[in-house]
């Protein structure tokens, strides 16, 4: 048995309009061999009320981990990330960027607004598995973060 | 010295000169008349004696002409600068001509060039002026310009449209090849043969139309997402190219040699690109031996002309010109996989940097690509 196994499920929240990719990522994570549970979010108003805990999203858990789609109709992407990155309780939480654009615009954007990490989806799938399970594996050590001890 | 001896002077006798004055009056009056350049004088601003080439191309008989101010024959926008013009060049004394448009009798407009000199004339000062009907080149001008420009835009419309195509094909692309991808990993070995062979082609051709339109992608950037040129070190290009190659150089243990290579002025990644398709084309086509590839440059004057040798299979020299178009493939992709892009980017960096390319070769006999790089760095679109 691995370790990892011991620690307590990750949870994550998946901010994507596109089903077909909130699938993939769902398999892939299972895939994966890092306890989790997946929450989705299919736009960007849908993904602040579930950070902020607010109307059905009542006693939501807080994710350990956001994977935020960029394109994304309405709310987009890069304003879920300036939302979290603005609000000091939900700064701490790590987001990693996971998109088709490989638009270098929006890749120095992101990381100006403290995006943690950029991931281009690969379109290979067992390429995509490897991606998802280095994150979830990078992001599952440190459970808990230090901000929220005070 | 030699001392001009008697029989060299001229005597001027008063017969003899008036027959030289009428002389050259004729003379004077024929070219001035044939002259297939319009030619006149102006005095206080009005024409005091016009030839009929001039006639001709303002429309009118000569005679009409007479006594009427000169620049009323030119367009009303350009009289400003035509009177500023002839202003400058009779001080001036320069001989290049200034362009204007004239109104003919026929209310046609036409595009003329002038000179203009001060003379005397009837003991008053006056000008004379040349002047030629450019219209016909203007128009050639003007249309070699609208014509430049049109192709301009549509080379940027169809590097747009590709980017846009390759970019937004993407998107879809990726959930076939995903998709298929999985289901391959999840029910392989639990569906019959058949199953198995069908998943693995879609699976194949999703994978190979990613290629595709990556290449695409990276082609059309090549217009449009390149850099600004600066000063770029070939050497450091080139070892760049060989460390993106690493796996491949070792694996059949290649030897990459090259001469000192100077810098030239140029977009430092699209160059590394470019060796590093053609160092990687000479060791995919390797023949039966060691790979071998040398590169080396040769400079004249702002051009620097690299080669990059082979000892691979060689080309058809027949080929020679339609291996650097899109989606060019000479081999089956069982024999070479690839998508065929590789030698229409480099023809599309190259000449982004004002230079050209071309291969030397014979089946067998290995091949030379040769490129130039025009050192100035003057970008062509």
């Amino acid at each position: 048995m691995n370790s990892k196994t011991l620690e307590r499920r990750l949870e994550i929240l998946l901010v994507d309009d596109n089903p077909g990719d909130v699938r993939l990522t769902m398999e892939a994570l299972k895939d994966g061999d890092v306890q989790n549970r997946l929450h989705t979010a299919r736009d960007g108003k849908e993904a602040i009320a579930f950070l902020r805990r607010e109307g059905a999203y009542d006693g939501a858990p807080r994710p350990d981990l956001v994977l935020l789609d960029l394109n994304m109709p309405g709310v987009s992407g890069l304003q879920v990330l300036a939302e979290i990155k603005q609000d000091p309780v939900l700064r701490s939480i790590p987001v990693v960027i996971l998109t088709g654009s490989h638009a270098m615009d929006d890749i120095v954007k992101t990381y100006d607004l403290d995006a943690n990490c950029y991931v281009t989806k690969p379109a290979d799938f067992e390429q995509f598995i490897l991606t998802v399970k280095s994150i979830t594996d990078f992001w599952s050590v440190p459970v808990r973060p230090p901000e929220e001890e005070s | 010295m030699v001392r001009a001896s008697k029989t060299d002077q001229w005597i001027a006798t008063p017969e003899a000169m008036a027959g030289e004055t009428k002389q050259s009056k004729e003379l004077f009056r024929t070219l001035f008349h044939r002259s297939p350049i319009g030619t006149y004088i102006i005095q206080d601003g009005r024409f005091k004696l016009v030839n009929r080439q001039l006639a001709y191309i303002l429309g009118y008989e000569e005679d009409e002409l007479i006594g009427r101010p000169a620049l009323g024959f030119v367009l009303m926008e350009d009289r400003n600068a035509v009177h500023d013009n002839a202003v400058k060049m009779l001080k001036a004394g320069s001989s290049v001509g200034y362009e204007f448009r004239i109104v003919t009798k026929q209310a046609r407009i036409k595009w003329v060039m002038e000179t203009v000199t001060s003379v005397h004339y009837h003991k008053r000062r006056a000008t004379l002026g040349s002047l030629i009907d450019v219209t016909e080149r203007k128009q050639m001008e003007e249309r070699l310009k609208q014509i430049t420009l049109e192709m301009q835009r549509s080379n940027t419309e169809l590097e747009q449209f590709a980017y846009v195509i390759s970019h937004d094909l993407h998107e879809p692309l990726r959930m076939v090849s995903s998709y298929t991808q999985l289901l391959a990993r999840r029910y392989r070995d639990e569906l019959d043969a058949d199953a198995d062979e069908f998943i693995s082609y879609a699976v194949d051709g999703a994978r190979r139309m990613q290629a595709l339109l990556n290449d695409l992608l990276d082609y059309s950037r090549v217009g449009t997402g390149g850099k600004p040129f600066a000063l770029v070190d070939c050497r450091r290009v080139v070892e760049q190219a060989m460390s993106n190659l690493k796996i491949a150089i070792e694996e059949c243990r290649a030897s990459v040699t090259y001469d000192v290579l100077p810098g030239v002025l140029g977009d430092e990644g699209q160059l590394v690109r470019l060796f590093q398709n053609l160092i990687g084309n000479a060791i995919k086509f390797r023949g039966a031996d060691v790979p071998c590839v040398h590169i080396s440059a040769l400079r004249w004057h702002n051009v620097v002309t690299f080669s990059v040798k082979d000892n691979g299979i060689g080309i058809d020299p027949q080929h020679s010109r339609t291996i650097f178009e899109i989606f060019r493939r000479l081999h089956t992709r069982e024999e070479y996989p690839g998508t065929g892009m590789g030698l229409a980017i480099c023809r599309k960096i190259v000449e982004r940097h004002g230079g050209r390319i071309s291969v030397q070769s014979r089946p067998g006999e290995g091949s030379t690509f040769f490129f130039t790089i025009n050192i100035a760095g003057e970008e062509t679109a």
